[in-house]
């Protein structure tokens, strides 16, 4: 069973015995709740500026509670306790009770306001959903495009491009993982990733995760921006592991067999002096990226070879590391390869040793 | 995850004929599933006319936007809140809910099939569960014609 349905099921309410005339004036309700659900967004004083000329009795009490600051929760018992004083039995009074406390509550648990007007049109029926629909898309027409984007280092725009090619892929990653991962995910990515997900969305939908990412921007702190990518990712792979995404060779999240095999033989095969000097440069992202193509003795030769504190610095950026597919792990370690073959050349390694970077350097041309 | 209760269980009581219908339902929304999957969630705009049913072209509008999670579940729970629905109609309103939920999370058709046969009833759910492979299974040879 639906767990909403169960919740609310002592809730069930005929609001066929309200009238159309009151059902059009409780629409107008939620359309002013609405705007005032996308005003608390850009202005810390809308609520109480709303409540101090409230004059709707519902409506006043539950901008009140909201005014203090109270979360979805505390905000739904004490507006419970706040109905008493007007219940008179009236289905209309009733009726506007529940679509208030609806979209305030939806206020207090800072919901896009698209999501807001759903939850209360709702309470008015199907012959409203459409009225609902126009109202929504007229505000995403006006709506101003943000074009603001906060790049986090980490590899999920290169992610996002590999799967926009084909489309399904992206779309199929966005839906599983949710509205909230995939705009919290989307906060830490740059405009381009964005402007890939939108055609997958209705104007409205995609306005509001848009609006979402933006406003995630400005909430969510790094480390949260960060574990959003990072289940975002999850996702992805366990939807590769079941098979359920039509990656190409290219962009599968296993590496070559192959390829696996000849950067590990390339990197066995290295001294430790030209790793220490090679690994010192290189970017901890870059080899964190290029190891996840390489075999276990690859990594304990590697790190065998660094200082402590160079230790530490790349098992932290593989720490951070996501799971990556194969193109961009393949793409990692051709580029390392490339530096480790010109720090070997310069310190005039063994011919094979050479041979074995540059198989790994044009690997595939 | 399954809650019961009392009021519920009377509500969603209806005739074992009438119970037959969920076989269509489970069959068309394993329909949109599959679609969305292949052409993506937009392509099911084109499913719009044909369906009758308010409630399932409400929540296949909402997937479409995106909306998903608990709020889809939570607003599609008020529509068939706000009105007296019993027996029959009640079941079938909760197949079409949950068969949008799995819809939105784009699970696979078979898996959307196994959330939805248990509102047929322990004791039928199986039965309904080979019928419907038998159906797959002997559509399957015509679409590949």
């Amino acid at each position: 069973m639906i767990e909403a349905i169960a919740e609310a099921a002592s809730c069930f309410f005929d609001a066929s015995k309200v009238s159309r005339q009151k059902k059009d004036a409780l629409f107008e309700l939620a359309a002013r709740i609405g705007v005032l659900a996308a005003d608390t967004r850009s202005s810390d004083k809308a609520i109480e500026k709303a409540a101090a000329i409230e004059r709707r009795k519902a409506l006043k009490a539950g901008l009140e509670i909201l005014a203090t600051g109270a979360d979805p929760e505390a905000f739904d018992r004490a507006f419970a306790q706040s109905k008493h004083r007007d219940a008179d039995g009236d289905p209309g009074s009733e009726l506007e009770w529940l679509l208030v406390r609806a979209g305030l509550r939806g206020i207090a648990d800072d919901e896009h306001y698209s999501i807001v007007m759903r939850r209360m049109t709702a309470f008015l029926g199907a012959e409203y959903y459409d009225k609902a629909e126009e109202w929504l898309s007229d505000r995403a027409k006006r709506r101003r495009a943000k074009g603001e984007s906060l790049v986090f280092p980490g590899e999920l725009p290169d992610v996002i491009r590999i799967l926009a090619m084909d489309k399904r892929n992206l779309e199929r990653v966005l839906r599983a993982a949710g509205h909230e991962i995939s705009a919290a995910a989307l906060a830490g990515c740059p405009q381009e990733s964005m402007d890939l997900v939108r055609p997958l969305y209705g104007k409205i939908g995609a306005a509001a995760l848009e609006d979402d990412a933006a406003r995630m921007r400005v909430r969510l702190s790094s480390d949260e921006i960060e574990q959003a990518q990072t289940a975002f990712l999850e996702v992805l792979r366990n939807l590769d592991e079941r098979g359920e995404l039509h990656l190409g060779p290219e962009d599968e999240l296993v590496a070559d067999p192959a390829y696996v095999a000849a950067i590990t033989k390339a990197i066995l095969s290295l001294d430790q002096t030209i790793i220490k000097g090679a690994f010192r440069q290189a970017e901890g992202a870059l080899v964190a990226t290029a190891m996840q193509g390489m075999e276990p003795e690859a990594h304990d030769h590697i790190l065998g070879a660094l200082s402590k504190k160079e230790t530490k610095r790349i098992l932290d950026a593989i720490d951070e590391a996501d799971p990556l597919p194969k193109r961009a792990v393949q793409g990692a370690g051709m580029r390392l390869a490339e530096r480790l073959f010109e720090a070997a050349a310069a310190a005039k390694a063994p011919k094979a040793v050479l041979e074995h970077l540059a198989a790994v350097r044009d690997w595939g041309s | 995850m399954i809650q019961w209760n009392a009021d519920l269980a009377r509500r969603l009581q209806c005739r074992e004929e009438e119970k037959k219908g969920l076989g269509p339902i489970i069959k068309r929304l394993m329909g949109l599933d599959r679609k969305a999957r292949g052409e993506g969630f937009l392509s099911l705009d084109s499913e719009l006319p044909s369906i009758d049913d308010p409630l399932l072209v409400i929540g296949v509008r909402l997937v479409m936007e995106g909306v998903s999670g608990e709020a889809l579940e939570e607003i599609l729970a008020t529509y068939l809140l706000v009105e007296e629905k019993t027996g029959w109609p009640f079941l079938k309103a909760c197949v079409t809910i949950e068969g949008i939920l799995a819809l939105s999370e784009s699970d696979d058709p078979a898996l959307m099939a196994r959330k939805l046969l248990p509102y047929f009833g322990a004791d039928k759910a199986l039965a309904a569960l080979e019928e419907l492979e038998k159906d797959e299974a002997a559509s399957q040879p015509e679409k590949e014609r």
